[in-house]
Order: structure tokens, then sequence, then C-alpha cells
């Protein structure tokens, strides 16, 4: 399990314009698109469920959670089934991206601190930047943050909305 | 072996749940020679079990509360609360014992020295009363010696022996050298009576070698009876045994030895092992006049009878004229013990009984269960793909075959699903001493009844539901529950009572705790939340809505936190843990009369009979279990239905629309469904697009992403490897109910 945390590969992909990478140890697999089932009355993030081999797999579309317009789907959209811990538990969850590119290989120093402000991202989500080249930087994201920040409000609205 | 240990382990912790149940029905009924015996055996079991496995700590323990429990049931020493107590704390270092069975941690083994030597102080002290010569102690009534006892109402008609042949056993004479060599060692001799069941013969058991090891042992002379109610030859069945054997044995090996030699044919016959003099007999002059003595005095009068009128015929050896004077010691002590075989007895039928169940039935590790389960889902699963693919595929023979798959797998998983229920029984004895305990601590007088304990549930279910039934108890018993005076004052009984009751309704099991206590105090809940800025204060709450606000986390009315309840753990944590297994709470109180919490859950956890329907090209499955009929209706009707009531079959129903419940944006079928559904008392519609028809669902968690979907309890994946989301009718209906009292 360590093995895994400290690996130093990075599987980069698009939302929009922009590329970001996500530790391999995060990413169980890359799914192409497949039927989703909507789950109605469900936040607008969450697209549906699908099929993962017999288990129901939710998908969230990353683009907005981002703050981006929701998925089109392309040839190339792609789904990654993520491994997300929460406090102790870990989940699986699906997630929508516009395009998977490729694994890098980023050593620890390599990654540059997450710019503060400006950013049109939530910036929380970001856990660093590499630069790929002269032009294109890369944000490197907290995957476990990504999804489980919204769990949160999940629970503190369903807390709430008894009244 | 460390799997055998682990078995003996499980064993032994059921062993102490029968114990304690037993322990509780003792409490009450101090005289209850079933329990009585029922205890002993279990304490002999724990014992045997655990020295087999090197447990030997627990082993040396419950030996001396098989002692004490040898005592109480052969009527020597009276039951009392002493006795009680101890057996009831042992109950509980018992547990200790089990999970630290060597002893490794110092506080443990301190503790275990402690309460040893507290039991072995109390045995010796028994032992010193029975040393003065008192038969009967009754530690509460100032040790008078009892000499009559409560033997004659112990005593029953001991299964009566029609005749009596003496057979000279040919083994004797191999065995006398050696036991002439023994003679210088102890030699003590015992009556040995074996009363064979009936089928013996046929499992195969051979009573000659029994006696021949008997005789190994020592000398050995048996004397062979026939039941009485087979005398009548025309109506024998000759392949049944209707024999009895008395076996007098002078040997130097001891009870143990003896115990050894019928260790594998224990179910098969009644046993009893008696010492009947401390020497041996067959050197006394009036040897065969004594053995005739004893075996008058052992069985019963018949026997007697029976043996005088074939002593001519068949016991020359039998002949002198008895000098009746036996030695008289002996036989006092003889005529004291007579109770104790007619006790032995009992224990022993009961014990065969217990066998006989246990034979029929055997122990599966529960993750061979769990897997069990889950290869039936995936077959569903797979099944449903055979059946589509018959459907869609023109050869017949492949729609026969689906067909006969899909009724195959339908019975196994009825059966795989009966496997996996046990009876709540188990998780609700465990209560009865949390109640009892409690109840002394704080002080009340509470009295816990079970009904319905014979209920069945998942077995995953019934773990998940401890804690929250413990906490429902808890909260009874300290908030609910008032002082005894304060309850006689308000014209109560001083002793309050606690009903949990478990029953079926429909596809629900609902598990029901009520007491007759004070009652929630709605007001106080209301003002509670209201300082805590749960509700504002110009809210109009009705009585619901107020018990609602107890879910709420973080929400106890107790003024203070005390050890029993109020540890932070609410009524939320509660409901969420009963809902996790897909159940429901509802609490229901009155003032001054009591509260009565409600748990409803489903019967199984992970497959069920669902109607699979179609609501804007989503499919759906609704639990079958709830359908109660379906109407095609134009679309037209309910679009212009006045308050969502429509007229089906002369009755008003009041229906729910999914279509605009979900928002769906296509255009709808002309010709809508209603599905008419029930709950408790109510019936309500609910109108998708059209019907697809039966499925067996494997229910598969939406998982915490879509927590909130409260209207969907989960989905389940279709023969063609598409989601069906599964709807929860209770839930739209209890939506559909309050948003019909805003």
């Amino acid at each position: 399990m360590n093995e895994l945390s400290t690996l130093t590969s990075y599987l980069s992909f698009k939302l929009g314009d922009e590329t970001f990478a996500a530790n391999v140890s995060k990413v169980l697999n890359i799914l192409e698109m497949t039927k989703i089932t909507k789950v109605p009355k469900a936040p607008e993030y969450m697209k549906g469920v699908i099929n993962l081999r017999g288990t129901v797999l939710p998908l969230v579309d990353t683009r907005i959670k981002f703050g981006l317009t929701a998925t089109e789907f392309t040839v190339n959209t792609c789904i990654l089934v993520l491994d997300i811990k929460i406090g102790d538990d870990s989940l699986q969850v699906g997630g929508l991206v516009d395009a998977v590119q490729e694994v890098l290989e980023i050593e620890p120093n390599q990654i540059l601190p997450p710019p503060n402000i400006g950013s049109k991202y939530h910036s929380e989500f970001i856990s660093g930047m590499y630069k790929a080249s002269e032009e294109q930087f890369i944000m490197i994201l907290d995957m476990d943050k990504v999804f489980s920040a919204d769990e949160l409000i999940e629970v503190h609205e369903s807390s709430q909305s008894v009244h | 072996m460390d799997q055998f240990k682990q078995k003996a382990i499980e064993e032994a912790y059921e062993l102490i749940a029968d114990l304690e149940a037993s322990l509780l029905v003792l409490e009450d009924n101090s005289d209850d020679k079933n329990h009585i015996s029922k205890v002993f055996r279990i304490m002999h079991t724990l014992k045997g079990n655990s020295a087999m496995f090197g447990f030997d700590y627990i082993a040396e323990y419950t030996h001396h509360i098989e002692s004490i429990y040898d005592l109480v049931r052969n009527d020597k020493l009276k039951l009392n609360k002493d006795i009680f107590d101890l057996t009831l704390n042992s109950v509980d270092h018992l547990n200790l014992l089990l999970e630290d069975v060597n002893l490794a941690e110092e506080a443990n083994k301190t503790r275990h020295t402690a309460k040893l030597n507290e039991l072995i102080d109390f045995v010796k002290k028994i032992n010193a009363l029975i040393e003065s010569g008192i038969s009967f102690i009754d530690l509460d009534a100032a040790k008078t010696p009892k000499e009559q006892a409560p033997i004659e109402n112990v005593v029953e008609p001991v299964k009566p022996v029609e005749a009596e042949i003496i057979i000279q056993s040919k083994v004797e004479e191999k065995t006398e050298n050696i036991v002439v060599e023994e003679t210088k060692e102890q030699i003590i001799s015992y009556l040995i009576t074996i009363i064979a069941h009936k089928e013996m013969l046929q499992l195969g058991t051979n009573p000659i070698f029994l006696f021949d090891d008997l005789a190994q042992l020592g000398k050995t002379e048996v004397y062979v009876g026939i039941e009485k109610d087979s005398v009548d030859f025309i109506a024998l069945n000759p392949i049944q045994c209707h024999l009895t054997w008395n076996v007098i044995l002078a040997t130097s090996q001891g009870e143990d030895a003896i115990k050894d030699v019928f260790i594998f044919v224990e179910s098969d016959c009644d046993l009893e092992i008696k010492k009947i003099a401390d020497d041996n007999v067959f050197d006394k002059s009036d040897a065969q006049t004594f053995i005739y003595q004893i075996l008058e005095t052992t069985s019963s009068k018949s026997l007697l009878e029976f043996n005088h009128s074939f002593e001519i015929i068949t016991t020359p050896v039998v002949k002198e004229e008895k000098k009746k004077a036996a030695i008289p010691t002996v036989k006092a002590t003889v005529t004291e013990e007579i109770a104790a075989p007619v006790e032995i007895k009992k224990v022993e039928k009961t014990s065969t009984a217990a066998k006989d169940a246990a034979a029929t039935s055997i122990r599966v590790p529960s993750e061979r269960l769990d897997t069990l389960m889950n290869l039936v889902s995936e077959l569903v699963t797979t099944q449903a793909r055979l059946s589509m693919f018959a459907e869609t595929s023109d050869n017949t023979e492949v729609t026969a075959i689906a067909e006969n798959v899909q009724k195959l797998t339908r019975q196994l998983r009825d059966i795989a699903f009966n496997i996996c229920l046990v009876p709540i029984q188990n998780l609700l004895t465990r209560f009865q001493r949390l109640v009892r305990d409690l109840s002394a601590e704080l002080k009340k007088d509470v009295e816990l009844y079970i009904e319905g304990s014979e209920t069945e549930l998942d077995k995953s279910m019934i773990e998940s539901l401890s804690d929250p039934i413990m906490h429902i108890l808890r909260n009874s018993l300290d908030h609910g529950i008032e002082m005894p005076d304060v309850r006689e004052k308000l014209g109560k009984p001083r002793m309050a009572a606690i009903h949990i009751r478990a029953f079926y309704s429909g596809a629900n099991v609902i598990l029901q705790i009520t007491d007759d206590g004070a009652g929630i105090d709605l007001e106080k809940v209301r003002s509670k939340a209201i300082s805590k800025g749960l509700v504002s204060a110009d809210v109009n709450l009705t009585k619901k809505d107020i018990i609602e606000l107890l879910f709420l986390p973080g929400f106890s009315t107790a003024e203070k936190i005390t050890g029993v309840s109020g540890r932070g753990v609410g009524m939320d944590v509660v409901r969420r843990k009963i809902m996790d297994i897909r159940g429901e709470v509802d609490v229901d109180t009155k003032p001054g009369a009591g509260t009565s919490i409600s748990i409803r859950l489903p019967l199984t956890l992970s497959i069920i009979d669902g109607l699979l329907v179609e609501i804007d090209t989503v499919s759906y499955i609704i639990p079958l279990s709830v359908v109660d009929k379906c109407y095609a209706v134009e679309h037209s009707r309910i679009v212009s239905a006045y308050n969502n009531i429509i007229v089906l079959d002369g009755e008003q129903i009041p229906f729910y629309y999914m279509r605009e419940e979900f928002n769906c944006s296509t255009p709808p079928p002309v010709l809508a469904q209603i599905i008419v559904v029930r709950y408790e008392e109510h019936r309500i519609g609910i109108v998708i697009d059209t019907i697809i028809g039966e499925y067996q669902a494997v229910l598969k968690p939406l998982g915490k992403m879509y927590k909130k979907q409260d209207m969907i309890s989960g989905a389940s994946i279709l023969g063609d490897g598409t989601i069906a989301l599964v709807l929860d009718s209770n839930k739209i209906i209890k939506r559909f109910g309050h948003q019909e009292l805003v």
C-alpha cells in the first residue's frame, strides 16, 4: 500500500483545454463511454450509474465539479474508475473526463506549489503544478479531495434538510 | 488445529449463551430441574471441550462450577441467590477467558486468580458441610439438614425391567488373573447400568465389545434385563434393542476410565455409573447376596419381582438363603442416592434429544454462506441474461432450457435465503441480561418480555441490529421508565415492563420495543430543539415532526449524561444503522403511558422479486411484495386528475406521478400504468409508463454518493447489462403522506 502511494507515475487527462494529472495509484481503470443510467433527483454533477462488471458504479461529471459546463460526449470521452478515500472508507467512483492522455513520471521535486489566486478551478483540489513544457502546466489533482469535498456537503445538507 | 480451536471457541460462546438463558429461567424458578441439569451439562461440556483443546484455565474454572451444580441437581444443595450470582458472574468471566484463553494479559490473570479462589472457597465451604454429614444443604435455611429431601417429588418410576438373566460373562475368566494381581491396589466396585436405546444395534454398536472393554478394567459380572414394555413378543420388533445391562465392575481404574469405554456410545444408550462399595465386592464371602441387593435397590421393584420368578430357572448361582444383612452403611448410601438415577436419566434424555437435533444440522462458517449468497446472486444475474437471449432466439430448445434454468435458480435462491435466516432469539436473550443488570444499577424494577423470538431474519441483519436495540433499551430504561416510587404514585405497577415483539408483516419483519414508562415529553423535545437552534420558535410542529427531531444528530433530552445512556450516540445513529440494512424506525409515544419504537426490516437483503417497469426509458424495479394491483389508465386522466386522486374500481386512490417527480421531459405514452402499492393501511398508486414484467432483482447498493436518493433504495443489473433502479415504495408513500399534511 505504501508502495502505491509513493508512486511517481501520474495519468494525465484533459478537461476542456486544460490538462490535469492524477496519481496512478488512484486510478483503477479507464473505461470507454458506456450506457449511463440516470438517477432521478440527484445533483447535477452526479451523471448516474454504470455497470462495471456487475457492480454499480456512481458516475461523476468531473467538469461540473470543476465549475465547467457539462461534459459533451465525444469519441474521446472516458471514464476513470477512481479509488477514493473518505476518512477510513474507500469508495469507487467513476469520473468523466474529456480525454485521457498519457502516463508521466514526475519526481516530487518537479512538483511546484499550487497557485493561490487567479485560478478558475477550485484550487483546494490542486495539490501541485508540473511544468510539462515552456507553455504548458499540468495541474496535479488530489483526487480524494475532489470527490470527498462534496460528500461532506451532502452529509451537511441532509442533516439540515429534515425540517 | 487452530481451526478446531476456533470452532471450539465458537461453540463455547454458544454454550455460554444457552447457559445465560437457563440461568435467567432459574432466577425466577430456582427449582427448575431441567435447567439445573442444563447448567450442569453446559459446564460439563465446556470443561470437556476446553480440556481437549488445552484451555486449561477454562477447564479448571468450569470444573468447580460443575461440581456445585452436580450437588444441586442431585438435591444435595439448594440453589440460592449466592450460587446463582456466582454462576452469573462466571458467565462474564468465561467470556473473558474465551477472549484470552491463555491469560496472556496480566490484568486478566489476576482477575482469573481472584475469581477462581472465590469459587474454590465456596466449593470448600460446601464440601465441608457435606463432610459433616449433611445430606441436603440449604444455605439460606440456617444449614438445617433435611433428611427427607424433596426426593418424593422427583422420583419417577424407573423404566421397569422385566426379566433378568444372569450371565457369567465369559470374558470374566479371561481377565481374572489380572484382577488378582491388581487386588493390592485400591479397588472400588461400581454398578454400571446401561439402558440401550431401541436403535442401538442399528447404529452399529456391538455391546459385547463394551463388556470386553469393561473386563479389561477389572472383574466384571453382567446381568441382562429386558424392558417391561417390550414383553409383548408378538409386537416385538426384532431389529430393535430392548435390553438393559447391569454390570458389576471391580476396578482400580476409577470412574473416568469407565466413562471412556462408553465414549462412542453415549448417544445410543442411557448410562449410569454408580459406586457401590469401596472395595472389591467379589472378594466378599456373600458377594452374590450383596450384588443381588444392590441390584434390588438400584432398579425398581418390578425388577425385583421378576428376578425372583426367573431366579430358579436362570440363576443357579444365587441359591443359598441370603443373610439379608449386607453391609448396612453401604446400603444406606445407596438408598440415599436413589433419587440420583432418576435425575441422571432425565439429563441423559434431554441430552440425547439435543444430540438428535444436532445430528440433523451442521455447522457452516458464515463466510461460506456469504460466498454461497454471492454466487446465487451472480447466477440470478446470469440467468436473466440467458432468459433475455432465449427470448430473442428462434431456437425453441434454448427457450425451454432457459425456462428450466429460471425455475431452478428461483428455487435455489429461496433455499439459499432460508439457510441464511436465523431466529432472532439469539439476539434477544442477550438483552434479558442487559435489562436485568441495568435495572439493578438504576434501582428500577423492570421486566423484559420477549415475544416472537422464533421469528427469523437474515443473519447479517441480526448482527447489525444488536447495537440499535441495545441503545433503544438503554434509553427506555434510563429516560422512559420511572422510579418504582414514582410509578406507584401514578397508579402504575412498581414493576415496569418492556416488551420486545418480533413478527412478520408482509415482506417485512417488525421488531417492536414498547415500554410502559413516562413517554417522551414532546414539549421538552421542542424547546430543546429550539434552544439548540435546530428549529425556529415560531414554527408549528406536529407530533410527528417533533418525534422526527429526536433523530437529529446530537440531539439528546437527557438533562445530564449518565453512565447508561447519553454517551453522545443518539437516535440518529440508531436510525442510520437501521437504514443501512434497509430498515425503518418509527417512534410512537403517549405521555404518561409509554413509548413504542418499531423497527421495520426487509426479510432479505440481497435479492427481491420485483416488477420491472419503465419511466422515460429508464428501468425501475418495484418490489413485488408491495404491489397490490396494476391498472392501465389514459394519460390524460392522470394529468387532469384533481388533487392527484383517481377512482379505480370504485375506490379513491391517491397517486404519485413519477414523470413529474423525476422531471421527465420526453412525451408521455398515451396509456399510462398505475401500480397500486400497499404500505401499512394505505394504498397508493404509482404512475409509470410501461410494465415490462416480473424480475428477480439482485440488489446492489447505489453507494454513498447517492445517499440522498431516498426514493431509490438500490440498483440491479439487468440481463443486457443495463442498470435498473429499485424504487423504494415505502419512502415514496411516506413522502406522499407528508406532502398531504403540509
